[in-house]
């Protein structure tokens, strides 16, 4: 190399390798994220206003959510996932509590944290009323404690 | 025969174990063994210098990778296909239920004395310069080696394993910034599920072993290159400051004492080069404390390895792993533990998520890499370093006891009920 | 130290190779093979000559698996219970005992567990039975294995279960689906019973609910019905079948029994006397049937039924959607239909109805179908206990017509209504009338009115 350029030849090298190594390992981490879930969808129908009781709310299992229906104010669905650490929480009618099996977490009927560790109230999703009649969760949509869906 | 004897000597082409030049050769013309010095001092060898542990700890992960390929034949990660192959494993494959059990015991045993071979270096100082770096390279392994326990823990897709990668991914997920992404990646979607298990699966058995792999191997080249097993610290008082000296080692070192070059030993000349020395020093009188590896070494550990797997034999013959029902998204256990080594974590967590669970965790492994160099005291002798050892031993008091908590003391809803008072129908 | 441990290493050493023969022999004397030779034992027994017996007794072990990739599971219970298809074994000591009665059943081809419960992955005694921790279908005791009959035979009659007929009829009648959802129809004041035998709740439990739903499940709203021991255990019976199997393709094809009596059933359903004759009793525009099967084969009658048109071009006779075990049933009804079963017919049919007492009539049926005698009673009498609620009860419908217009009601079954509750410091009544709008089409609901208008001027006429 008789001339002396700006930037050698092996300092463009590197730059260039370091950069594929860099683009490379963006790419992986595209790679190991997701494009489709093999999971229940986030947005489904859980069915008619009708076939829902008043009083204490459904638990949908395969959803992991709680349906209320109350009979002035309308619908509303809630999360049964524990905002510590994602534990399914159950819904006792004696004291109208949600309990955490896992670290004894409460949350009273609005999903506010009564006491226990965890950090934030169960999140409320947004149910809307489908051209059908039958009932749409969004788990993607977190609304309110206030919010219903009257019928 | 002289053929025969030819064919053996094609093969081992050392001189015979009778002699010292083929005890010498048996270490450095062998590919599995010459990371052993051919000569090593007699007084480091005593068991209760290190009681082995770190070769203990070697020889489960030996256990385990070998159990874990044999399990492999029989296991598909996938759900359910997972959960019937550990009943078929269980009741159907010839030794499967005792393959798993030193499969499970190893694992277990594998994180206890990882733990103990940690709290050895410590105390007997063995992380002090020049070997600080090797101990962060063993703090990495501890990790490791919880990070293949928790991977391995989700396989079995019973309900234990499934909300206890549950709660585990969700403490991860409180770490700032990456927590919530890092969960994603690892679950392969928001919850856990089909691609969890699979996920988990790679990094058990490919990714994770092969790191550790990796940094065991530098662990154990380390351990060499800064000066072979340390001297116990009984002997701390006898030695003079004619220490061994290193690759790269600085120039406030003491100078070479200088020896006579003995008859029956060949020195080797690498190169020669300015600068600072490159080769292993001995004093003359450290010489005659020296024996060679074969056979004292290597019969000890070779004691160390079958009391190991006599040791993990024996309990897989007698005490089962666990194994609860098909894991059911819809219903969780109550309570819902994780793993024995994990629950000091999942009492701190109860507490407090994001301090319990990221905070304290963090800082405490950030501490733990930062020992050799937050000691700078040079002394090895305990009498010189009662302050660093009260502290870590508060420290691994304070983990045996949140684990003995999270253990015993915790019940249905995580209330605090002594394990001597019996709970009724909790679900 | 330098001859001691190498000799420790020797010690250690013998130990892990007895640590090893220990695993190993443990591994290869389970208690199955002890079974298993003792079967071949019993075998040897009556075998003819010594050759043969040494043959049998000299026969491997090996774990009998039943893979049963329809069902969804895998089945091992016959390596304990090798005499299950063996007739010889009627006698035999447990487990090697013949299994009376199996029909088409054979464990090659559906298993064990599919009926008896257990864990059929299992090949340990205690284990495969099942009655351990975290396995939630252990063995279903002996008096109630029957009802797993109907986990696949979910219509017609199931010869040898009439507890499922029962079960089946009583659900329909006394009022069930008021309160409970099965299979997408009925009220939501209870809970959904599509899945009630998969839900691992003990049988015993299900019967001594239905006798006393209160004691049993504490704080349930559900009334008693006062059944007899006979009706509970039907409903057991009929609960513990209403599991939802995944079934492939096969099992599919074999669930409806093809019995004379099924066959009988399908021939009045549809009405197959309106236009054909047995022995001259009947209509005479079609073909007289008796005999039917003598004159042609099986295959031929099925096809007919399949195709009518194929072989009599131009018949008046309608395509029945009829799946192969259906037809077949009626073939085997066929074989044995007499003039007289065919008076007896004729006489049960119902009698021309005028439109206005075909509504009632439809309304009737409705009402029973749908559940409303559930809470307003057989009689609809009410009566049932609803709990701060303004009269306390559920309320009789006599009287209806004197407190609302037709229309009211219609728009009440319509849109359901809340009771009006007595103590608004206490909850709420547990009972209230859903809104079956859903449900019922407003042709239906307007027939139940009908009916219901219908009773109360039977009242007003006394």
């Amino acid at each position: 190399m008789k001339r002396r350029s700006f930037i050698s030849w092996g300092t463009a090298g590197l730059v260039a390798l370091w950069s594929a190594i860099g683009v490379s390992l963006a790419a992986v981490v595209r790679f190991l994220t997701p494009s489709v879930f093999y999971e229940p969808p986030q947005a489904f129908k859980i069915g008619n206003p009708a076939d829902f009781p008043f009083g204490p709310p459904t638990f949908l299992a395969d959803e992991k959510i709680y349906v209320f229906r109350d009979r002035e104010k309308g619908f509303a669905v809630a999360s049964a996932v524990c905002t510590h650490l994602g534990c399914t929480v159950a819904y006792f009618t004696s004291d109208q509590r949600f309990h955490c099996p896992c670290h004894g977490s409460v949350f009273i009927a609005d999903g506010s944290v009564q006491h226990g560790p965890a950090p934030r109230p169960l999140e409320w999703f947004e149910v809307t009323l489908a051209r059908d009649g039958q009932l749409n969760v969004d788990k993607d949509k977190v609304v309110p404690p206030a919010y219903r869906l009257m019928v | 025969m002289n053929v025969i004897r030819d064919v053996w000597q094609s093969i081992v082409r050392r001189d015979p174990l009778s002699t010292d030049k083929g005890k010498s050769e048996l270490v450095f013309l062998n590919l599995w063994l010459h990371i052993h010095p051919a000569k090593v001092k007699k007084e480091n060898l005593k068991l209760k210098h290190t009681w082995y542990l770190g070769f203990i700890t070697f020889f489960l992960f030996l256990i385990l990778v070998t159990t874990g390929v044999a399990l492999m034949c029989y296991y598909r990660p996938q759900s359910p296909q997972a959960y019937q192959d550990m009943k078929d494993l269980q009741f159907v494959v010839f030794l499967g239920r005792f393959l798993r059990n030193m499969h499970r015991w190893s694992a277990h045993g594998m994180v206890i004395c990882v733990f103990l071979h940690m709290c050895r270096v410590f105390y007997t100082g063995s992380y002090k310069k020049p070997r600080q770096f090797n101990w962060v390279i063993g703090v990495f392994l501890f990790l490791l080696t919880l990070g293949l326990s928790f991977t391995g823990y989700l396989l079995p897709w019973d309900q234990l394993a499934y909300w206890a990668i549950t709660v585990g991914t969700n403490i991860g997920s409180y770490a700032p910034v990456i927590g919530k992404q890092l969960r994603e990646l690892l679950l392969g979607g928001h919850s856990v599920g089909e691609s969890a298990l699979l996920r988990f699966y790679v990094l058990h058995v490919a990714v994770l072993p092969s790191v550790m792999v990796l940094l065991t191997m530098v662990h154990f080249w380390r351990v060499r290159k800064d000066g072979g097993l340390s001297c116990p610290v009984w002997k701390l008082n006898q030695q003079k400051n004619g220490e061994l000296v290193t690759i790269g080692a600085s120039a406030e070192t003491p100078s070479l004492s200088v020896a006579t070059a003995a008859k029956d030993k060949t020195y080797g000349l690498m190169e020669v080069v300015t600068g600072k020395p490159i080769f292993e020093t001995v004093t003359a009188e450290e010489e005659e404390d020296t024996v060679f590896s074969y056979p004292y070494a290597f019969f000890r550990e070779a004691v160390a390895l079958m009391a190991t797997v006599t040791t993990v034999m024996a309990l897989s013959l007698v005490w089962s792993a666990p194994l609860e029902e098909l894991a059911n998204p819809a219903k969780t256990p109550n309570p819902a533990k994780a793993p024995w080594y994990f629950l000091g974590l999942q009492e701190l967590v109860s507490h407090s998520a994001l301090l319990g669970g990221v905070v304290v965790p963090a800082l405490a492994v950030l501490a733990l890499m930062a020992i050799p160099y937050l000691d700078t005291n040079p002394s090895r002798r305990p009498a010189d370093r009662k302050w660093a050892i009260r502290i870590f031993t508060i420290f691994v008091l304070i983990n045996v006891i949140l684990i003995i908590v999270g253990t015993f003391f915790r019940g249905p809803g995580w209330a605090m009920v002594p394990p001597w008072v019996h709970v009724t129908g909790a679900e | 130290m330098e001859r001691r441990t190498p000799q420790i290493f020797f010690a250690l050493s013998l130990i892990a190779l007895g640590l090893i023969l220990a695993a190993v022999w443990q591994a290869n004397t389970p208690y199955w093979k002890i079974y298993q030779r003792d079967f071949h034992k019993l075998e040897a027994r009556s075998e003819p000559n010594a050759l043969a017996k040494a043959a049998v007794l000299a026969a491997p072990p090996v774990i009998q698996q039943v893979l049963l990739t329809g069902l969804q599971r895998v089945d091992r219970c016959t390596t304990c219970h090798l005499g299950v298809e063996d007739p010889t074994m009627k006698n035999a000591p447990q487990p090697f005992r013949f299994h009376p009665g199996l029909g088409p059943h054979i464990p090659s081809k559906f298993g064990c567990t599919i009926c008896h419960g257990g864990q059929g992955l299992a090949t340990e005694k205690i284990d495969a039975h099942g009655n351990v921790p975290f396995w939630q279908t252990p063995l279903l005791p002996k008096d109630y294995i029957r009802a797993s009959c109907g986990r696949c035979h979910k219509e017609g009659d199931v010869p040898g279960v009439p507890e499922l007929m029962e079960g089946r009829r009583l659900f329909e009648t006394q009022g069930c689906r008021g309160c409970h959802k099965l299979n997408g129809v009925g009220g939501s004041i209870g809970p959904d019973l599509t899945t009630e035998g998969a839900s691992h709740r003990a049988p015993d439990w299900l019967e001594r609910h239905f006798l006393a739903p209160n004691v049993v499940s504490a704080g349930s709203a559900m009334p008693n019905f006062h059944f007899t021991k006979e009706q509970a255990r039907a409903l057991t019976y009929y609960m513990l079948s209403l599991t939802s199997e995944e079934m492939g393709s096969y099992y599919a094809s074999v669930r409806l029994i093809p019995s004379a009596s099924y066959g009988r059933q399908l021939f009045v359903e549809k009405n197959c006397i309106a236009c054909h004759n047995i022995g001259g009793v009947g209509s005479k525009s079609g073909l007289d049937l008796l005999g039917v099967t003598k004159r042609h084969s099986a295959g031929w009658l099925d096809e007919q039924l399949v195709n009518p048109a194929l072989v009599y071009p131009g018949s008046s006779m309608p395509v029945y959607d009829l799946e192969t075990n259906a037809r077949k049933a009626l073939v085997t009804y066929l074989a044995s239909a007499t003039a007289e079963d065919a008076q007896l017919m004729l006489a049960k049919a119902p009698k021309q109805l005028t439109p206005e007492d075909a509504a009632i009539e439809a309304g009737r049926q409705n009402f029973a179908r749908f559940g409303c005698v559930g809470c307003h009673g057989l009689q609809l009498q009410g009566g049932v206990p609803n709990p701060n609620a303004q009269g306390g009860e559920v309320p009789s419908l006599l009287h209806a017509s004197d407190d609302y217009t037709k229309d009211e009601v219609i728009a009440i079954i319509r849109n359901g209504k809340v009771p009006p509750t007595e103590n608004s410091a206490k909850p709420a009544p547990p009972l209230y009338m859903p809104s079956w709008k859903a449900v019922l089409t407003e042709e239906d609901i307007n027939r139940i009115a009908d009916y219901l208008w219908s009773i109360q001027q039977k009242k007003e006429s006394w």
